[in-house]
C-alpha cells in the first residue's frame, strides 16, 4: 500500500513540475508546441478525410445500374442548367465591364476560389470553425472570405501548411459588415452564442430605423464588399424580426442561419486576385 | 522604626494613590466616553454625510442624451431626422496593463541610457505610445496617417476617465463597414453610433427649422446619482427655429450608467443602466413640395416669402434669402460657414425679423378704413393727375402722367397713389392706424418661432411725439402712410397674415408651424380672438373685386396663370440702406380668386444702391404664381386625403 501511494505521489508531484514548467515557459515554446501539436494531428484527420471519402466511394459503389443512370441523367440537367446560368454569368459579366468603362467606375474586386474539402467540425458555445483540406501550399492566406452553395461560410482564422481553420459565421467571435437585400447601408453582424446543435443563429446590429420586415416574409442578409473582405451578393442569413436596439438609435434582431453550416462538406476559399497577382509577379 | 513610620504612613499614601487612581480613571472614562460620544456623532448623526462622501468617492455617474425627434412636414415628409455618426473610440480603462507594461518598458530604457528619468513624463508617453498604436491599427485599415496628441490624451485622462477617447470621428460608412469587419472583436477599439441632426432637404425653411449644437447641458430627469461626480457625453440643443422652440418636446430622454470605481477612478462594475430614448417626433404644417418651389422660384434675389392656408391660419412655406444649407451645420458650425452666412446677413429670418415699410400693399388697409367710415364707396371717385399737393410739397402717383378719374376698384387695380392720399388724408392717421391695429400689424403674430421681431412701427401722432423729442405729425406723413409709406414697418408673415384676413373676412388669425395632431405639443392656434373685419360683405367684395382685377389686368396680373386668377396687390417701396436708396418689391394676394385657398406675401429687397430689380408686379408676382401653381395643382390630388 504506501508503495503504491508513492508511486501515486511521483506521478503527482510530476504532473505539478510539468504544469509549473509550462506556466513558467515563454510564449514562444507555446506558440511552437501548439503548432507543432497541430500539424502533427492534422494528416490524422486528413487521413481520416480520406478514408471517410473512401467509404462513400465504395456505399456509391453498391449502388444499383438503374439509380446511376437517374443519378447521370439528372447530372446532364444541372450541367444543361449550370452551362445556361454560366453563360448569362458571362453576359452580366460584359455588361459589368462595358458599364464600367462608359461610366469610368472603377473595376469591382476579383476573386479566384479554391475548393476544399471539410475535415473536421468544432462546434460549441465559444467558439464554432471548420478545418478544411487546403492551406498556406494553396495561397490561402488569414482572413480570406470562405463561401459555399448557400452563402458565406466564414473567414479563415488559421492556417496552416495543408489545412486552414475557418472562423464560422455563427461563430459569437465572427463580426461582419453585412447590407439588407436591396439597401446599401452597411449592418453590423455578429455570430451568437450557438450549442452544437441546432439551427445556428446570429445577430445583426446598426439596422437603420427605417427599415421594416414585410409582412409576409423575411429580410434577406447578403455580404457586402464595403468591409473589404467579402464580395457583395452571398446570402448571410435572414431576419424575421427586429427591434428597437439598446441606443435608441437602431434595430436589431436575431439572423436565422442556413442549418447545411453544420453539415457542410465542401466550401470554396476566396483568393482576390490582386494577391494571385502579386504571388505570379514575385514568382 | 522606619518601618514603623512606614506602617504609619501607609495607609495615608494608599489612600493619596487611590484617589489619583480615581482622578485617572475618571480622565480615562472621559476620554472614552469622548471617544464613543464622537463614534456616536459620526455613526449616528453623521451617517448620511459619510454615505454621500463614500458614494461621492466610489460611484461614477455617465449621462448618455437620448436622439432628438424628427420634424415632419403636413405630408409626412421627413424633413429633419438623425443620421448616424460613427466613431472609433477607445476605452482608457481597458488599456491599464498596457500602459503599466510600456511604462516599465520606456523606464527601463532611460535608465539603460543612463537618463534620470521623470516618471510623470514617462507615464504620459508611455499612455501615448499605447493609444498611437491602436491609432495605428486604424490607420492600417483605412489607409491613414492620423497621430495622437498626447495633451488629449492627458486632458481626456483627468476629465473624462469613464468616457471613450475618440480616436477617429464621423466615419463614413464605407469606413464603418472596413472597422467592423478588420478590427478584431475583443480589441479594447470599438466603433460607437453616436447621432447628428440630418436635414434631407439641405437649405430648405432652414430658418424655419433652424439647427442645433452641441452642449453638456442634459435634461437629468428621475436619474439616481444626483451628488456623484459625472461624466457627460455631448447632447444637443436647439439654437434657432421650430429646434429651439420646441426643444423639450423633441429632446430625447437622457439615459445614465452608475459605475463603482477603484481608487485611480477606473471602471469596477455598472450598478445601475438606464437606456436613453429618442424624443418625440414633430409635425409642422410646412409643405416641402411648394417651400422647395418657392424657393427655387426665388432664385437669388434677397427677401422673404409666406404662404399661409387660409382656412387653418397654417403656413404652407416660410421663405427667407438668403439662407444657407442645415448640413453644413452639424455636428457643428465650422468657422469658416459660419463667417460666409454672417457676411450674406443670412442668419437673420427675414420673414419674421426682417422689418419694411409695406408700400401699396398697404393700401389695402387704407381701403377698409375708409370704407370703414364711409368715406370710401365703389363709386368714389377721384381725379389723378399723376401728383398730390399737400401744403407747399408735392406727391407723385407712380403713373407721372396720371390715372385720370378712378373709381375704387380702379384704384386698386392701379395702385393709384393720388387716390389714397386724397382718401388718407380726409380719413386722418389715427383712422389708417386703428386700421392697421385691428389687422394686428402692431404686433408680433404669435406664432411659434422664436426671435419673431416685436419692433414694428404703426405710426401716429403720439407715437411719432414719443418717437422724436415732442415733433408733431404732419400731413405729409399721413399722406406716406395712406401708401405704406413714411415710418411704418412691418413683416412679411404680418403681410401674409392681414391677406388672408381680407380673404376670409376676419381678424385675429395666428398664424401656426405646428399641425394640430395627437402627439404635437399644442401649437399657439388661434391665440387671439377670431373677429369678423366689421365691415359689410358688399365692402369685403368691393375690395376683392379690386385685388382680382389687378390679378387680372392690373399690377397684379402676373401672379395669376390661365388656369386660376390671383387676386392680388403689388407694391414698391423706397428705403435708404446705408444712406442709400434701395427698392423693395411686394406681392400679396390669395388665390383661387373664388374660392380662397392660400394667402401669400412675397418681398424682395433690391440691391442698395441698385434699385434695379422692378416693382412687385414684375419682380415678386411671378414668384407668388409658381407657389400658386404648385399649391393648386397638388391640391387637385390632395383635397380628397385632406
Amino acid at each position: 500500500m504506501p508503495r503504491r501511494f508513492s508511486h501515486q505521489g511521483k506521478s503527482l508531484l510530476l504532473g505539478v513540475l510539468i504544469l509549473i514548467f509550462w506556466l513558467a515557459a515563454p510564449t514562444f515554446i507555446k506558440q511552437f508546441s501548439r503548432v507543432t501539436f497541430y500539424e502533427f494531428q492534422a494528416p490524422a484527420w486528413t487521413a481520416l478525410n480520406y478514408l471517410h471519402d473512401l467509404q462513400d466511394y465504395w456505399n456509391y459503389r453498391q449502388r444499383s445500374k438503374n439509380e446511376l443512370i437517374e443519378a447521370g441523367i439528372d447530372m446532364a440537367r444541372l450541367q444543361a442548367a449550370y452551362s445556361l446560368r454560366i453563360q448569362e454569368a458571362d453576359a452580366i459579366r460584359e455588361e459589368l465591364g462595358r458599364l464600367e468603362r462608359f461610366f469610368e467606375l472603377p473595376s469591382l474586386p476579383d476573386y479566384h476560389y479554391e475548393v476544399a474539402r471539410v475535415v473536421r467540425r468544432d462546434l460549441n458555445n465559444w467558439w464554432q470553425t471548420l478545418t478544411i483540406r487546403k492551406g498556406r501550399i494553396h495561397g490561402i492566406e488569414t482572413g480570406q472570405a470562405v463561401v459555399y452553395s448557400r452563402g458565406v461560410i466564414g473567414r479563415v482564422r488559421e492556417v496552416h501548411t495543408y489545412t486552414a481553420v475557418v472562423e464560422l459565421i455563427s461563430s459569437p467571435r465572427f463580426r461582419s459588415a453585412v447590407h439588407i437585400e436591396g439597401d446599401l447601408r452597411p449592418v453590423e453582424y455578429q455570430g451568437g452564442v450557438n450549442p452544437g446543435l441546432g439551427t445556428p443563429s446570429g445577430m445583426a446590429r446598426t439596422i437603420p430605423a427605417d427599415v421594416r420586415i414585410p409582412e409576409d416574409g423575411s429580410l434577406r442578409l447578403i455580404s457586402s464588399r464595403l468591409g473589404g473582405v467579402f464580395p457583395d451578393g452571398f446570402v448571410v442569413g435572414h431576419l424575421d424580426r427586429i427591434q428597437v436596439g439598446e441606443d435608441g438609435l437602431f434595430q436589431e434582431g436575431r439572423v436565422r442561419l442556413d442549418p447545411g453550416l453544420n453539415t457542410v462538406r465542401e466550401v470554396a476559399v476566396l483568393i482576390p486576385a490582386s494577391q494571385r497577382r502579386s504571388e505570379r509577379v514575385q514568382e | 522604626m522606619p518601618k514603623r513610620k512606614r506602617q504609619q504612613h501607609a495607609p495615608q499614601a494608599h489612600k493619596a494613590y487611590k484617589q489619583r487612581l480615581v482622578l485617572l480613571y475618571l480622565v480615562i472614562a472621559l476620554c472614552f466616553s469622548l471617544l464613543a460620544g464622537g463614534l456616536a456623532y459620526r455613526q449616528l448623526l453623521q451617517t448620511e454625510s459619510y454615505l454621500a462622501a463614500e458614494e461621492r468617492q466610489n460611484y461614477r455617474r455617465i449621462l448618455k442624451p437620448g436622439p432628438r425627434g424628427n420634424i415632419y412636414d403636413r405630408n409626412g415628409e421627413l424633413l429633419v431626422g438623425n443620421r448616424p455618426y460613427f466613431s472609433a473610440t477607445v476605452y482608457l480603462n481597458e488599456l491599464r496593463p498596457e500602459f503599466r507594461r510600456e511604462f516599465i518598458r520606456v523606464l527601463n530604457r532611460r535608465r539603460e541610457q543612463g537618463l534620470t528619468p521623470d516618471r510623470f513624463a514617462l507615464a504620459i508617453e508611455a499612455r501615448r505610445n499605447v493609444v498611437q498604436r491602436y491609432q495605428n491599427q486604424i490607420n492600417r485599415i483605412l489607409d491613414r496617417n492620423d497621430v495622437v496628441e498626447p495633451r488629449r490624451i492627458e486632458r481626456h485622462f483627468s476629465q473624462n476617465l469613464l468616457l471613450p477617447y475618440p480616436l477617429l470621428l464621423d466615419i463614413s460608412a464605407e469606413d464603418y463597414a472596413r472597422l467592423i469587419e478588420q478590427l478584431p472583436i475583443d480589441s479594447p477599439v470599438q466603433v460607437t453610433a453616436d447621432t447628428a441632426r440630418y436635414y434631407p432637404h439641405g437649405s430648405a425653411a432652414a430658418h424655419a427649422l433652424g439647427y442645433v449644437s452641441d452642449s453638456q447641458e442634459l435634461p437629468v430627469g428621475d436619474l439616481p446619482g444626483e451628488g456623484l461626480l459625472t461624466f457627460r457625453f455631448d447632447g444637443k440643443v436647439g439654437r434657432t427655429g421650430l429646434e429651439a422652440r420646441f426643444n423639450e418636446h423633441l429632446q430625447g430622454v437622457t439615459g445614465g450608467e452608475i459605475w463603482s470605481v477603484d481608487p485611480g477612478g477606473f471602471q469596477h462594475e455598472r450598478i445601475v443602466f438606464e437606456q436613453p430614448k429618442r424624443g418625440q417626433d414633430l409635425v409642422t404644417t410646412l409643405d416641402i413640395r411648394l417651400q422647395r418651389a418657392a424657393e427655387q422660384a426665388f432664385g437669388d434675389y434677397l427677401g422673404a416669402a409666406v404662404a399661409i392656408e387660409i382656412s387653418s391660419g397654417e403656413v404652407l412655406a416660410m421663405v427667407s434669402k438668403p439662407d444657407y444649407d442645415l448640413n453644413d451645420l452639424t455636428p457643428f458650425i465650422p468657422h469658416t460657414v459660419d463667417a460666409r452666412i454672417r457676411e450674406e446677413g443670412g442668419w437673420l429670418n427675414r420673414a419674421i425679423q426682417g422689418l419694411y415699410p409695406p408700400g401699396s400693399t398697404f393700401k389695402l388697409i387704407t381701403t377698409s378704413a375708409g370704407l370703414r367710415r364711409g368715406l370710401i364707396e365703389q363709386s368714389t371717385e377721384i381725379y389723378c393727375p399723376g401728383y398730390f399737393r399737400v401744403g407747399r410739397r408735392t406727391f407723385r402717383c407712380h403713373n407721372r402722367s396720371g390715372h385720370g378719374h378712378e373709381n375704387l376698384i380702379e384704384a386698386i387695380r392701379d395702385s393709384c397713389n393720388v387716390f389714397y392720399y386724397d382718401r388718407g388724408l380726409a380719413m386722418g392717421v389715427q383712422a389708417i392706424a386703428d386700421e392697421a391695429r385691428r389687422f394686428g400689424l402692431h404686433e408680433p403674430t404669435g406664432i411659434e418661432l422664436p426671435n419673431e421681431t416685436r419692433r414694428m412701427i404703426v405710426p401716429d401722432p403720439a407715437w411719432k411725439a414719443n418717437r422724436f423729442y415732442g415733433e408733431s405729425w404732419f400731413d405729409g406723413d399721413t399722406a406716406n402712410l395712406s401708401i405704406g409709406q413714411g415710418f411704418l414697418l412691418i413683416t412679411p408673415l404680418q403681410m401674409a397674415v392681414m391677406t388672408a384676413s381680407y380673404a376670409r373676412g376676419v381678424t385675429g388669425i395666428t398664424p401656426t408651424v405646428v399641425r394640430d395632431q395627437a402627439g404635437n405639443p399644442g401649437s399657439r392656434r388661434n391665440q387671439r380672438a377670431i373677429e369678423a373685419i366689421g365691415i359689410t360683405d358688399e365692402q369685403l367684395a368691393w375690395i376683392h373685386t379690386g385685388m382680382i382685377e389687378a390679378g387680372r389686368t392690373g399690377t397684379a396680373r402676373r401672379a395669376s396663370s390661365p388656369n386660376f386668377i390671383a387676386a392680388g396687390k403689388t407694391g414698391t417701396a423706397q428705403i435708404r440702406r446705408d444712406g442709400r436708396p434701395a427698392t423693395l418689391a411686394w406681392y400679396v394676394g390669395f388665390a383661387p380668386a373664388d374660392d380662397p385657398q392660400i394667402a401669400v406675401a412675397i418681398l424682395i429687397e433690391g440691391v442698395i444702391g441698385d434699385g434695379a430689380i422692378g416693382g412687385g408686379g414684375a419682380t415678386a408676382a411671378p414668384i407668388a404664381r409658381t407657389i400658386f401653381e404648385q399649391w393648386i395643382g397638388n391640391s387637385d390630388i390632395e383635397l380628397s386625403q385632406r
